[in-house]
């Protein structure tokens, strides 16, 4: 396209078409004053500060929505621009309140700073503040509308940017303000206080709320959320050593300046008293405070008696979703060289190996295969097994930006009706546990009716032919009758998806938790590949991950079976490479996964563990028969940043540096890496789990070559394939070349084309117990996270959402004769917890829900072991309880 | 067979003036001189001469009766209908001879008028389309389906036809933008928000001649290749829905709507959206939004509608006056459209005629007649033999245009010209008892009110611009306030985001420009030269006057004014706080202003 000349300030400049004056201005240097402009939102022209003027016609425009045109004469600071800006700043500060001395957002208002730099002392105009009552009721965001200057960027950013919709015009003319439906506080609204409209407010208009730690601070730390695997980046303002607030990184990564509750209201567990500062051991059951000296050299005195005594298959390590990606590497560095055994899991077992066999057999690489701002051009999307508002809040961003902004029609497959199922053009309520009949049958019909893409199947594809035969008991008819789906409306969801030129898949933990989870992300693959949508811009497949490091534990081979890069521990080659190049033999026996470990503990077989990060008592099935496992040990260590549940049984608990108090980096569902940095000094004595691990090392005599992290991020780069130029960009998020570099690798990892396998679906063994009529589904809440470990400490989260509640079905209710609020006992054939009602209308009949982040009452603890027998995954996602009401007075 | 036709009108303003219970007692009263089928009744649209409501003419004879009551019935029937003698006391009486008249030909108020657009309006049944076909209605769009649309284009340009909402865009040019603008999907949109307070021309045309618009419509469609269209019309035009919506129907019955119209292969449908009563939607980008469900707020422009309008699809606006020319364009062709009128402005124009003028109403003048025909001739003049003082064209967003322009041409260039605007046509006349000051104060307290809340100057600038004219009307004026309102106008009128706020501080500004003495009476003599402005009051009492009742001592909270009982009594200006309680409770007219 030809370049577009104007003249700008007296000078000749060029943009591309499609500019406004005020990029190109931008771009050349000169400053034009805007309020309401923010460049990843529409502009609207609203505030008219931009205004300049066009210097042959008169006219003054807008600049920040006026594109230039060839031959324009523009001047930006004409006289007459200058009066009406001033005028313009002067009638915003005539009706603004005088609480400037006292008003938090200080000198960070763009208020404040645009009238001092167009120089307005006195206002000649007659001062009415309008006045307001300041709304706080919830704990997370004050408003105060006397000081709002209605640039509608909290509009926008809730209506463009997170598509939650709570906030819109109000009223007309002077009165006019943004506000939820019928001016309603934001806790009765759509608003999910994600905080983006805060952090973009330019007055103190929108305020964050009681913080723990106050004051202004231009000191930002660009780092990465720790919380869910979106990995948004995050920039946390620093003061003193506290974490004052955390605000959406810059505009230019991932998150496009959004973020959820968590990530902005979470952060309060850094300083929380709770902290551990020191190290502790048991002494006659107490623990008492140690010295690091002392507590490392008890570890590793223990671990070597027992590696002495019973051999290394003996000792076994978990870790770590939560921690770095050099941490994980150096963990199962420690596990296989130090420890000399391949028994190292971490908790990503319970929700991601489905994922990791089900694709990796497919397409040669186990997790998600394409980026989440392409998922924005697809025309269908299927989102099935996820409720992403609670889980991925920055997928449920753009799942409703691809269908509210672009029309992308989303294929909802849950039974629950979710926050996004007011946004499916098509919404599919299976009956739970039979996700695979429907999907199989979808690929049936697709092959029946050649709707398939058979030049891609011929040509780039392998193992077609065993499909058809495979499928061909999945019927439309067959599938109405096990899934309760019409099969009108099955036949229109494949003919939707089959039709679409891009079409994606996102899946989540209600596929990979259930058993024979692993069949169903083959089945979705196989959609997926029938349809030649596998390679497309606005195609694959998303498989999310519940940790913020959960695909980066697994990368880094933090895995029984698998060396870093997914190399097997039996590919005798790789092992060759680790070997010659760690200068060790690598263990022969092949490892175990947590639940086998946990076994193998209360069979006696293995007696030291060295647990960092995780709480397997809260987050793993059967915690009664976890505790007694653990209980059972000859020495456990526990690396935590609290005394959780599981380090109580510790001997010795080892405090762990947080996210904001190191370096490294994690790796999101969509396998891009961002950085994290030392924002804190670390709280009391606490070091980085990596140092932990190296010092572990050195007082076990065999220590490991590292003395900086940075020295752990270059071997990585060089043993593992995946990660070769990781952190190509300054440790920034990684940019679009180095992202689809590293995808490059994936493919070639496998030999050959992505194969279809053949799914069969197998009914549950068991017939519904008629003891335990419910089925209970656990399921993600926004304001929790994980085993609620730090969560519950993020004291806002906690007050805003303090207790936990089993939702069920109206008819339910009724039948039991509950009602809102009742205390009730959850009982499963293992365990009962107790939790409050709430009577929804969102859930079928015979369902239930409880949420699974509640340290008081762990959901999980509900379920039997009950391994999937392909992946060892517990069965964590549906179980049938019973509910009975405890009466007042018992 | 009938022989005789009575046509009542069935406007807005005649129906609240009585129409139902006038059709109502006719019909009882032709039923008992069993007349019932040799007198037909037909409900027209408006005649315009909503001052002398409800309007009731008979034909063949063309007898013009006016303000005709149920009442009246029985005598008209009997004496009229029956034995053939005219009413007389029902007849139009000429306010300057004083005789009567039988005609409505004859009322100067319609002699002086150029009856284009409105040329159906009063005369045909609305709800009846053979009737506006007779009077050959869809024969410009029968000649437009046999042209190509670039000619019919064409010939709307050379019509010289300017848009009748307010700006006055010519209107060919715009088909020709929307007809050039690629898309597959274009929609034509007819602008029925009409919101200026005492403005009513789209509404009559809408409730007398829906067709008529329809047509407009469907050429428009035509010419720049849409196959759909909405009307959006303020949901306080309830009359104004129903026969559009009836127009519609029978328009698709007989072929002229839906698919295949008139076997020409070219399809078209009409939607109706009711807008919700805010004064903004009347911009085109805040009307486009509304149809959308969103928010009525505007947007920037450009992207022109045009270009990116309904949905973001091409999108042609046109105002109901305009679309309503459009068929006579087309049936009479360009040239004898644009014999009309003047060197820049062809056509007519329909006017809402308020105020204190003697004949109230709407009428249609040729582009180019003077004010003082309008007003004097037309509307007969200034009620109760008062003096003129101005009148405000263009509604809220207008100007006033003083006594010493009261030969200007009427039209758009000459209008704006002079600081006012043509608008949508409102005209608002005023004599010496108003007060210029308070004029603009009203007027800017609507646009206030009405704006959208989106732009900062219009949001903040109207408000203070109120707050200072508020101030003045009460005697608080301060020197500085008037080149701080000029000031505050120019930036609004240069700043604001739409056609709202680049045209609200109109009112003030030509009150300023004119009758700028009157400000400074306010601000510096702290007086109201039209007597209007309670505050600058000075009261006293006529002791020639006066009882001595007390009754104003009583009344008076400042306790002001002192006398004893029988006495007369007189007003401390000192304390009087000039609240008029004693001007309203005195019986006797003695409690007087100066």
């Amino acid at each position: 396209m030809q370049p577009v000349t104007i003249t700008l300030n007296g000078r000749e400049v060029s943009g591309h078409p499609e500019m406004t004056i005020l990029e190109l201005a931008r771009e050349s240097g000169i400053t034009i004053p805007t309020i309401c402009n923010e460049p990843h939102l529409t502009s609207i022209g609203s505030c008219r500060l931009c205004l300049v003027e066009n210097e042959q016609n008169g006219a003054l425009l807008a600049s920040c929505v006026t594109p230039i045109v060839p031959g324009m004469v523009i001047n930006t600071e004409s006289p007459r621009v200058m009066e009406h800006r001033r005028m313009i700043v002067k009638l915003m500060l005539a009706s603004h309140p005088d609480s400037c001395l006292v008003c938090d957002k200080g000198n960070r208002c763009q208020l404040h700073q645009i009238a001092s730099d167009l120089g307005i002392g006195l206002l000649e105009l007659q001062r009415i503040p309008q006045t307001a009552a300041i709304e706080e009721v919830n704990p997370f965001i004050e408003r105060d509308m006397s000081k709002c200057i209605l640039c509608a960027k909290c509009v926008r950013a809730c209506q463009e940017l997170v598509v939650e919709g709570a906030l819109d015009y109000f009223q007309r003319g002077f009165i006019a303000r943004p506000a939820t439906l019928n001016n309603s506080p934001l806790e009765n609204s759509e608003c999910t206080f994600c905080g983006v409209c805060v952090a973009l407010c330019p007055t103190g208009s929108l305020m964050e709320k009681k913080r723990v730690y106050q004051g202004t601070t231009k000191n930002l730390v660009n780092t990465t959320c720790p919380y869910c695997g979106c990995g948004c980046s995050i920039s946390l303002e620093v003061k003193d050593n506290y974490i004052v607030a955390a605000r959406p990184g810059k505009v230019d990564t991932e998150n496009e300046g959004t973020l959820c509750v968590k990530g902005s209201y979470g952060f309060d567990f850094i300083h929380s008293p709770d902290r551990l500062k020191k190290p502790l051991v048991k002494v006659n059951g107490a623990f008492q405070e140690t010295s690091w000296e002392k507590a490392l050299e008890e570890t590793a005195e223990a671990l070597n008696l027992i590696k002495e005594q019973y051999g290394p298959d003996s000792l076994a390590v978990l870790g770590a979703v939560k921690c770095t990606n050099e941490e994980n590497y150096l963990l199962q560095k420690f596990a296989r060289t130090v420890l000399g055994t391949n028994n190292i899991d971490n908790s990503s077992r319970l929700y991601n190996p489905a994922t990791r066999l089900g694709l990796g057999t497919s397409i040669g690489f186990p997790g998600t295969t394409n980026c989440l701002e392409a998922l924005e051009q697809s025309e269908v999307i299927v989102a099935i097994g996820t409720d992403p508002a609670a889980s991925a809040p920055r997928v449920n961003y753009a799942i409703k930006r691809a269908v509210k902004l672009r029309g992308a029609k989303l294929i909802l497959i849950d039974p629950r009706r979710t926050k996004l199922s007011s946004f499916a053009h098509l919404w599919l309520r299976p009956k739970v546990g039979t996700d695979l009949v429907l999907l199989n049958s979808m690929s049936r019909l697709i092959i029946d009716e050649s709707l398939l893409d058979k030049e891609f199947v011929t040509r780039k594809t392998d193992n077609f032919d065993a499909l058809p035969g495979a499928l061909e008991k999945y019927s439309l008819e067959y599938a109405e009758t096990l899934t309760g789906i019409k099969k009108e409306e099955i036949h229109s969801a494949a003919r939707l998806y089959a039709l679409a030129d891009q079409a994606a898949i996102i899946y989540g933990t209600g596929i990979t938790q259930h058993p024979g989870g692993t069949a169903s992300v083959k089945a979705l693959f196989n959609l997926a590949l029938l349809t030649g949508n596998i390679w497309r811009n606005g195609g694959g497949i998303y498989a999310l991950q519940r940790d913020n490091n959960g695909q980066g534990a697994c990368d880094m081979g933090a895995l029984p079976d698998f060396l870093p890069g997914y190399q097997s521990t039996e590919d005798l080659q790789a092992k060759k490479k680790f070997e010659e190049h760690w200068g060790v033999s690598l263990p022969a026996n092949p490892g175990l996964t947590a639940l086998e470990i946990m076994e193998q503990i209360k069979a006696g077989k293995i007696k030291g563990l060295y647990i960092v990060g995780e709480n397997p008592v809260l987050s793993f099935p059967r915690s009664d028969f976890v505790t007694e496992a653990l209980s059972s040990l000859d020495f456990l260590a526990v690396q935590d940043l609290f005394l959780t549940e599981t380090a109580r049984l510790a001997g010795v608990v080892l405090p762990a540096a947080s996210f904001a108090e190191k370096e490294g980096t994690f790796t999101n569902f969509e396998g891009k890496t961002g950085r994290i940095r030392k924002a804190v000094a670390p709280a009391g004595e606490c070091l980085p789990d990596w140092e932990i691990i190296l010092r572990l090392a050195n007082k076990m005599e065999r220590p490991l070559p590292f003395s900086t992290i940075q020295q752990v991020m270059e071997e990585i780069e060089e043993l593992v394939p995946l990660y070769e130029g990781y952190l190509d960009s300054e440790g920034k998020y990684q940019n679009e070349w180095g992202f689809w570099k590293r995808r490059s690798h994936r493919w070639h990892s496998l030999k050959g084309f992505p194969r279809f396998s053949t799914a069969e679906y197998t009914p549950p063994e068991k017939k519904i117990n008629e003891d335990y009529p419910l089925t209970l589904l656990t399921e993600a809440v926004l304001y929790h996270f994980g085993t609620g470990t730090r969560s519950s400490r993020a004291w806002r989260l906690q007050q805003f959402s303090p207790r936990i509640f089993i939702r069920i079905n109206e008819a339910d209710a009724k039948k039991l004769g509950l009602s809102p609020l009742d205390k009730v006992r959850i009982i499963s054939p293992v365990a009962e917890l107790t939790a409050a009602v709430s009577i929804t209308g969102a859930l079928p009949e015979g369902i239930a829900s409880l949420p699974a982040s509640f340290p008081e009452a762990p959901a999980t603890r509900l379920f039997d072991i009950n391994l999937d027998t392909e992946t060892k995954t517990p069965s964590l996602k549906a179980c049938n309880v019973r509910i009975e009401r405890i009466d007042d007075h018992e | 067979m009938y022989e005789r036709h009575i046509l009542i009108c069935a406007g807005t303003g005649c129906i609240s003036s009585g129409t139902r219970e006038v059709k109502e007692a006719l019909e009882n009263e032709l039923i008992k001189h069993n007349l019932q089928d040799k007198v037909r009744i037909i409900l027209s649209g408006c005649h315009g001469f909503c001052e002398k409501g409800p309007i009731f003419i008979v034909y063949p004879e063309d007898i013009f009766y006016c303000e005709v009551k149920a009442e009246d019935m029985p005598e008209l029937v009997e004496e009229y209908l029956v034995k053939g003698n005219i009413v007389e006391r029902l007849l139009y009486k000429d306010p300057t001879t004083a005789g009567t008249v039988t005609s409505h030909e004859e009322i100067p108020f319609y002699s002086r008028q150029k009856r284009q657009v409105l040329r159906n309006c009063g005369v045909i049944d609305p709800e009846n389309i053979d009737e506006y076909i007779i009077r050959g209605g869809y024969i410009g769009l029968k000649k437009a389906l046999g042209m190509e649309p670039l000619e019919i284009v064409n010939t709307v340009k050379s019509s010289g036809l300017r848009g009748r909402g307010g700006a006055g865009f010519p209107t060919g040019m715009k088909w020709e933008f929307a007809h050039r603008s690629p898309g597959d999907k274009k929609y034509v949109v007819c602008n029925a928000d009409e919101g200026d307070p005492g403005a009513f021309m789209d509404r009559s045309v809408l409730e007398g001649d829906p067709h008529a618009v329809l047509e407009g419509l469907i050429i428009a469609g035509r010419a720049i290749g849409s196959d759909e269209a909405y009307i959006y019309v303020r949901a306080e035009y309830p009359l104004a829905v129903r026969r559009l919506r009836t127009a519609i129907a029978q328009a698709e019955e007989y072929g002229l709507i839906g698919q295949n119209i008139l076997n020409s292969g070219a399809n078209f449908k009409i939607n109706i959206k009711e807008g919700a009563g805010a004064f903004v939607c009347g911009e085109e980008t805040a009307l486009l939004a509304s149809i959308e469900g969103e928010r009525g707020m505007p947007r920037p422009r450009p992207p022109f509608p045009a270009v990116k309008g309904l949905w973001g699809k091409p999108t042609c606006i046109n105002n109901v006056e305009t679309l309503a020319n459009v068929p006579l364009i087309l049936r009479n062709g360009a040239d004898w459209y644009s014999a009309v009128g003047t060197e820049g402005s062809k056509g007519t124009k329909i006017f809402a005629l308020t105020g204190k003028v003697n004949n109230t109403g709407l009428c249609e003048v040729p582009m180019g007649i003077s004010l003082r025909e309008i007003v004097f001739d037309i509307g007969g003049g200034i009620r109760g033999g008062k003096k003129y003082k101005a009148v405000q064209i263009g509604g809220p967003s207008g100007g006033c245009i003083p006594e010493s322009l009261l030969d200007l041409p009427v039209d758009f260039d000459s209008l704006t010209a002079a600081g006012a605007m043509m608008g949508s046509g409102g005209m608002v006349v005023m004599d010496e008892d108003t007060c210029m000051v308070d004029l603009a104060r009203y007027f800017l307290s609507f646009t206030q009110r009405e704006s959208c809340g989106k732009c900062t100057p219009c949001r903040e600038g109207t408000k203070r611009m109120l707050e200072i004219l508020e101030r003045i009307t009460r005697g608080k004026g301060e020197p500085e306030d008037i080149p701080r309102l000029e000031k505050l106008a120019v930036a609004v009128k240069d700043s604001s985001l739409c056609g709202l706020g680049q045209t609200a501080p109109n009112p003030v500004l030509t009150t300023l420009r004119y009758f700028r003495d009157e400000y400074e009476a306010h601000i510096f003599d702290r007086r109201c030269p039209a007597g209007l402005c309670r505050d600058l009051l000075t009261y006293y009492i006529d002791a020639e006057v006066c009882t001595g009742c007390r009754s104003c001592v009583k009344a008076c909270p400042a306790e002001a004014i002192s006398g004893e009982k029988k006495e007369p009594h007189a007003i401390d200006e000192a304390k009087c706080i000039s609240c008029g309680a004693c001007f309203d409770r005195c019986k006797f007219g003695a409690v007087k202003t100066k």
